[in-house]
C-alpha cells in the first residue's frame, strides 16, 4: 500500500493539524481523526543545507516548507534541481534518515 | 512586587574552555560575589541546555552550589534551550520580587566544545520538532536559511545586508576582551570580491559561514537582590525593570506568517510595559543574532524600527556604536560567541556593564536604558529583559 503522512482532523472544528496536538489549536477540543495528507502542493520556502548531522551519508540536502493542497503545511526534504518559491511540487513518503538504529520515513518532494 | 536590582556581575571568556563544566559555571559566580561584596546567597539558578547530553552531567545546579560552598542555599537548573539564560534571570527576578528570597545568584554556563561541531549542532537541533522537523535533518541553520529566503523576497533584504551585520558585530567584538572571535572582517572579504565565495562558503543557502555564530563554551553571572542590598555594592544602581516572555509554535511551518517572530514581539512588549519605557527610550540593546538575519528582524519586532525596515536602519549606521541605537556592542552571538545556556546571562552582563559605565572602548555614552532579547528554539520561546540605571 502506498505510504502517507497522517494529518489530525479536529472532530469539533475540522481543523487539520500536522504534526499532532493533544488539544486543537483553533478550538481547544481534544479528539481527532486521522487522514492521509495530500501529496501535492506549493513550495513556500526552501534551503540547501551543507552541514548535516553526522549520521547523514550525503554531504548536503534540500529542505523546504510546503503548503499541501487543502492548506496543511509540512516540512520535508527536496529533490529538486533549482527550486523556486511558489512552484508546484509532488511528494512521496520515503526513508529520510537512518541514525544507525532506526529508519525514519517522511515526505520527499519533487518538481510536479 | 518588590523592585529587583543587580548587585554583582561576572563573566568568562566565550571560547573553547578546557575546564569541567561546573568550574566554568562557578568562575563568573565567584567574580560576581566579589563584585557585589556578598558572601552568602539565598538561592542559585544555573542556566544550561545540554549538560546531560554533551557533558554527561545532570543535576548541574546541585554541583555548582556545592562547588561554590554556598550550601545549604536552594539551587535549580533552568533549561529553556538557547533562552535558558534569560529564563534563569526571570526566575531570579520572580524570587526576589515575590519576597521569597533576598539574594539570588544566576549563573549560565555551557560547554559544547567538549564534542565536535557536528555533534554540537545536532545537540542544538534536538530543539526542533522530533517528528516533523528533526528526522529530515532540519537544524537551526536550515530553519534560518528558509526564514532568510522568505525575508529577502518579502522585504528586499540582501546577502550584503547580512554581511553588514557580521562586519559590525566583529568590529564590536574587537573591543570586547571576553569575545570569542577577534577577527576583523570586511564586506570586500566576505561578500564583495570573487574570493569572498571561498572565504564565506554556503551553510544553508542563502546563509553563509559568516552569517552564523560560533559554537562557544562560556559562562556569565548576575546577582539579583533588593535595593537595600544592591546599594551596599557601591556600583551605580541598575534595576531589572521589566521581564517578558512569549512562545510560538514548535514547528516553524505551523506559523501563519513564517516571516513574523510573534514571540519576540510579545516578549518585548511585556518587558517594555513592565518597565514603563518605550523602544525609543532604549540606549543600548543586545539582540540574539545566532544568525545575522535575526538581528535585523528582532530589531523590527521589538519595536526599534518598522517591520521590513531594520536592514535600512542598519545601512544608515543607526545600530553601530555611535549610532542612534547601538545593537550588540558586545559583538553579539555572532562574534562575542554563543555558549547556549549562558548566552542570555551574557547579554544581561553586557547591558549592566553599559549602564554602569564600565564598557570601556565600547561604552555607549550615558546609557540609561538597556534591553536584551534571548531567543529560544527558532523563535518558539523568547525572553526579553529591560534594565534601567537609577540616579
Ligand atoms: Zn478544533
Amino acid at each position: 500500500m502506498e505510504k502517507s503522512i497522517l494529518g489530525y482532523k479536529c472532530t469539533k472544528c475540522a481543523q487539520v493539524h500536522y504534526p499532532n496536538r493533544t488539544l486543537c489549536r483553533k478550538c481547544g477540543h481534544n479528539e481527532f481523526t486521522t487522514l492521509p495528507l495530500p501529496k501535492s502542493g506549493k513550495l513556500l520556502t526552501f534551503t540547501h543545507l551543507y552541514t548535516l548531522p553526522a549520521d547523514f551519508e550525503v554531504t548536503s540536502i534540500g529542505l523546504g516548507i510546503v503548503e499541501l493542497d487543502g492548506g496543511t503545511r509540512i516540512t520535508g526534504q527536496l529533490e529538486i534541481e533549482k527550486p523556486e518559491i511558489g512552484m508546484k511540487v509532488r511528494g512521496d513518503v520515503k526513508m529520510v534518515r537512518n541514525d544507525g538504529y532506526n529508519n525514519y520515513y517522511g515526505m520527499v518532494f519533487y518538481r510536479a | 512586587m518588590r523592585e529587583v536590582y543587580v548587585a554583582g556581575i561576572g563573566i568568562t571568556s566565550f571560547t573553547r574552555l578546557e575546564y569541567p563544566l561546573v568550574e566554568i559555571a562557578a568562575y563568573p559566580a565567584m567574580m560576581a560575589l566579589q563584585d557585589s561584596g556578598l558572601k552568602k546567597v539565598d538561592h542559585v539558578f544555573v542556566a544550561n541546555m545540554a549538560s546531560g547530553r554533551i557533558n554527561h552531567q545532570t543535576g548541574l545546579a546541585s554541583a555548582v552550589v556545592d562547588n561554590l560552598s554556598l550550601t545549604p542555599a536552594g539551587a535549580e537548573t533552568i533549561e529553556n534551550g538557547p533562552a535558558s539564560g534569560a529564563s534563569a534571570i526571570k526566575a531570579g527576578f520572580m524570587a526576589v520580587a515575590s519576597g521569597l528570597h533576598d539574594v539570588v545568584l544566576v549563573t549560565g554556563a555551557e560547554r559544547l566544545r567538549e564534542v565536535n561541531n557536528l555533534d554540537a549542532t545536532d545537540a542544538v537541533a534536538t530543539l526542533t520538532h522530533p517528528l516533523a522537523e528533526y528526522i529530515y535533518g532540519v537544524t537551526l541553520p536550515s530553519l534560518a536559511g528558509m526564514f532568510t529566503r522568505l525575508y529577502m523576497k518579502k522585504y528586499g533584504v540582501t546577502s550584503r545586508h547580512l554581511a553588514m551585520v557580521a562586519v559590525k558585530n566583529h568590529d564590536n567584538a574587537m573591543l570586547n576582551p571576553f569575545a570569542h572571535i577577534h577577527q576583523k572582517i570586511t564586506l570586500e572579504g566576505i561578500i564583495d570580491s570573487p574570493e569572498a565565495m571561498t572565504n564565506n562558503p554556503m551553510v544553508a543557502d542563502p546563509i553563509r559561514f559568516f552569517d552564523c555564530c560560533p559554537v562557544s563554551d562560556g559562562a556569565a553571572c548576575l546577582i539579583l537582590t533588593t535595593k537595600e542590598v544592591a546599594q551596599k555594592s557601591g556600583h551605580p544602581l541598575v534595576r531589572l525593570a521589566g521581564v517578558g516572555q512569549a512562545t510560538d509554535t514548535h514547528a516553524v511551518h505551523d506559523r501563519e506568517d513564517p516571516t513574523e517572530l510573534l514571540a519576540v514581539r510579545g516578549a518585548a512588549a511585556q518587558a517594555f510595559k513592565m518597565a514603563g519605557v518605550k523602544p525609543s527610550d532604549v540606549d543600548v540593546a543586545e539582540l540574539h543574532d545566532a544568525f545575522t538575519i535575526l538581528e535585523i528582524v528582532e530589531s523590527e519586532e521589538v519595536g526599534f524600527f518598522k517591520k521590513g525596515e531594520g536592514h535600512l536602519a542598519l545601512e544608515r549606521g543607526e545600530t553601530r556604536l555611535g549610532g542612534r541605537i547601538p545593537i550588540n556592542t558586545s559583538g553579539g552571538l555572532k562574534a562575542k560567541g554563543h555558549p547556549v545556556g549562558a548566552t542570555g546571562v551574557g547579554q544581561a552582563h553586557e547591558i549592566v556593564q553599559q549602564l554602569r559605565g564600565e564598557a570601556g572602548k565600547r561604552q555607549v555614552k550615558d546609557a540609561k536604558t538597556g534591553f536584551t532579547c534571548n531567543f529560544g528554539g527558532f523563535g518558539n520561546n523568547v525572553v526579553c529583559l529591560t534594565f534601567v540605571r537609577e540616579g
